[in-house]
């Protein structure tokens, strides 16, 4: 450790005060917005914000749906993780690779690639009518159910390679022993699986909530005006009615939710390096 | 036990539903057809060429690969000293400093972008390029100082102490010991930090003007227009370039140790 504090400081303190500058300082105006009216604060503009029904439907759709894909990631999480964990050391590590593969492409091209798939001639409509199990296409884009698989598609990852870490890390034997003692299937994943593993599935929910959370590209996509989320009523706001009292609630809003989740998150580590 | 036979089928199910959309982009852009479509009507490249012919794809691409590089060079620049003098010296609130440094990491991008927008670009009159420079340069900055951190903690200072003691300057040792051993750490920042930046969306959503777009940004509004393939082409040939870094990263470096 060297003690020089001038020479400390003039190593950190361009990348500080670019950070406070560039990003706190305007973020943190942003926020203030939707506390002013006129020279004095108040909370109006978020009581305004939640008296509408619409900007209700939003938040609630928007933590619906993140809920949604955070327990669905989940219990496929735990099934895949398991396999892989499984698997032999060579299987395991190629599986691994192609599981995390889909975090490098770009979230625009995963996500264009289920227009594809669901749009009105994709491909499963096309399949759906050429096999006569529906006479015309449905209509899955711009649905709840399409902005969940779109999601749940970008954010699986996540959950699948923080369960596999944590159940790499739980005891070899634990499982055989429990089943050798008479525990069924489902006891042996409540009673040992799942409390071994619970910081895995913690880090990884915390991931994939606050990400589907906070998505642009997936509800734009494959919601669009009719399945609003937070992020694209925020854009929509700003861009047709130029409102940015409800940008700034809604980015409180997100900052909050993610903050909380981090905290959450940071908790957990600390917890975990004392023991 | 059931196992056997049921791992199997739900690791191929989870990866037909993680890589097989990938699979029919592919197969999408590789149509002959006037519209997106799978399977394709017929084979043909003439969407992927199309792409290149695209004025709008190829002036956005140069923006996007000016971003990536610059503000990744940029978030070095700045995180390298950062990352120094956190892990080697005692910085009064120096968990202060890691806080306000790394919290773009969790702030939303659009938050970001809208912010700049609004306080820099509107009343400073300032460029949306050198707005979307910021921008990108303080959502790598994170990345770059956790991972240079991480391999400065990994080394021993005692090489450098002994470098000053044999009569080097601070600085000469920081070049000549430290520098060549964080190398492959500043290298894979430089990787996650590019591939970060150029598939950024929400931060550049708000900062898009007259000429003047991110390449996702280009693609998002050129699909909004036209239902051709060749947003397709252009999403396989991307996704090819990420996975050709990352592939040559991991071969040459061993990528996966830093991040």
């Amino acid at each position: 450790m060297f003690q020089n504090r001038a020479e400390a400081f003039a190593l950190v303190l361009p990348a500080a005060i670019f950070a406070a500058v560039v990003f706190l300082a305007p973020v943190l105006i942003l926020l203030s917005e939707g506390f002013r009216s006129g020279d004095s604060w108040t909370i109006q503009a978020y009581i305004d914000f939640f008296s509408q029904s619409l900007n209700q439907t939003v938040f609630l759709r928007t933590l619906k749906l993140a809920a949604l894909v955070t327990a669905a990631s989940a219990v496929i999480g735990y099934a895949a993780a398991f396999a892989i964990v499984n698997l032999p050391p060579k299987g395991k590590g190629r599986i691994t690779g192609l599981v995390v593969l889909p975090l490098m492409i770009s979230p625009v091209a995963r996500t264009y690639a289920w227009l594809v798939i669901l749009g009105r001639t994709g491909f499963v409509n096309k399949a759906l009518v050429t096999v006569g199990l529906s006479d015309e296409p449905i209509r899955f884009l711009f649905t709840e159910t399409a902005v969940f698989i779109g999601l749940l598609q970008l954010f699986l990852p996540l959950m699948i390679i923080s369960l596999i870490s944590a159940l790499e890390n739980m005891p070899r034997d634990a499982v055989p022993a429990a089943r050798v003692l008479g525990a069924n299937w489902l006891q042996v994943f409540t009673k040992v699986i799942l409390p071994l593993t619970k910081e895995g599935l913690v880090i990884g929910g915390t991931l994939v909530f606050t990400g589907s959370m906070t998505a642009y590209i997936t509800p734009a996509i494959l919601g669009g005006s009719k399945v609003l989320m937070l992020e694209t009523l925020l854009y929509q706001r700003v861009t047709v009615a130029n409102d940015f009292v409800s940008a700034s609630v809604i980015a409180l809003i997100l900052i909050v939710m993610a903050f909380a989740a981090n905290l959450l998150l940071k908790r957990l580590a600390t917890a975990r390096n004392k023991r | 036990m059931t196992n056997k036979l049921f791992s199997p089928i739900i690791l191929l199910l989870v990866l037909a539903f993680l890589i097989g959309p990938f699979l029919i982009i592919i197969a999408a852009s590789l149509s002959a057809g006037e519209t997106l479509a799978f399977p394709p009507q017929g084979l043909s490249l003439r969407w992927v060429l199309k792409v290149f012919e695209v004025e709008s794809f190829r002036a956005s691409f140069g923006i996007s690969m000016f971003l990536a590089i610059g503000g990744t060079l940029a978030a070095l620049i700045l995180g390298i000293p950062a990352s120094y003098a956190l892990s080697r010296y005692k910085v009064p609130g120096a968990e202060t400093i890691r806080t306000i440094v790394s919290s773009p990491i969790i702030v939303p991008g659009i938050i970001v972008g809208l912010a700049l927008l609004r306080y820099f670009v509107v009343p400073f009159n300032f460029g949306i390029l050198f707005a979307l420079f910021l921008a990108h340069t303080a959502l790598i900055l994170p990345y770059a100082v956790r991972v240079v951190s991480a391999s400065l903690n990994n080394l021993r200072s005692d090489i450098e102490e002994a470098a000053v003691l044999l009569g080097s300057s601070r600085v000469g040792a920081f070049f000549r010991v430290v520098m060549p051993n964080i190398r492959g750490g500043i290298l894979a920042a430089f990787i996650l930090g590019f591939v970060t930046s150029f598939n950024q969306v929400p931060v550049s959503l708000f900062l898009s003007g007259p000429g003047v777009r991110t390449l996702p940004i280009d693609m998002l509004a050129y699909m909004e227009i036209t239902y051709d393939p060749s947003v397709a082409a252009l999403s396989a040939l991307l996704a090819f370039m990420s996975l050709g870094i990352v592939f040559l990263a991991e071969r040459f470096l061993g990528f996966s140790r830093y991040v």
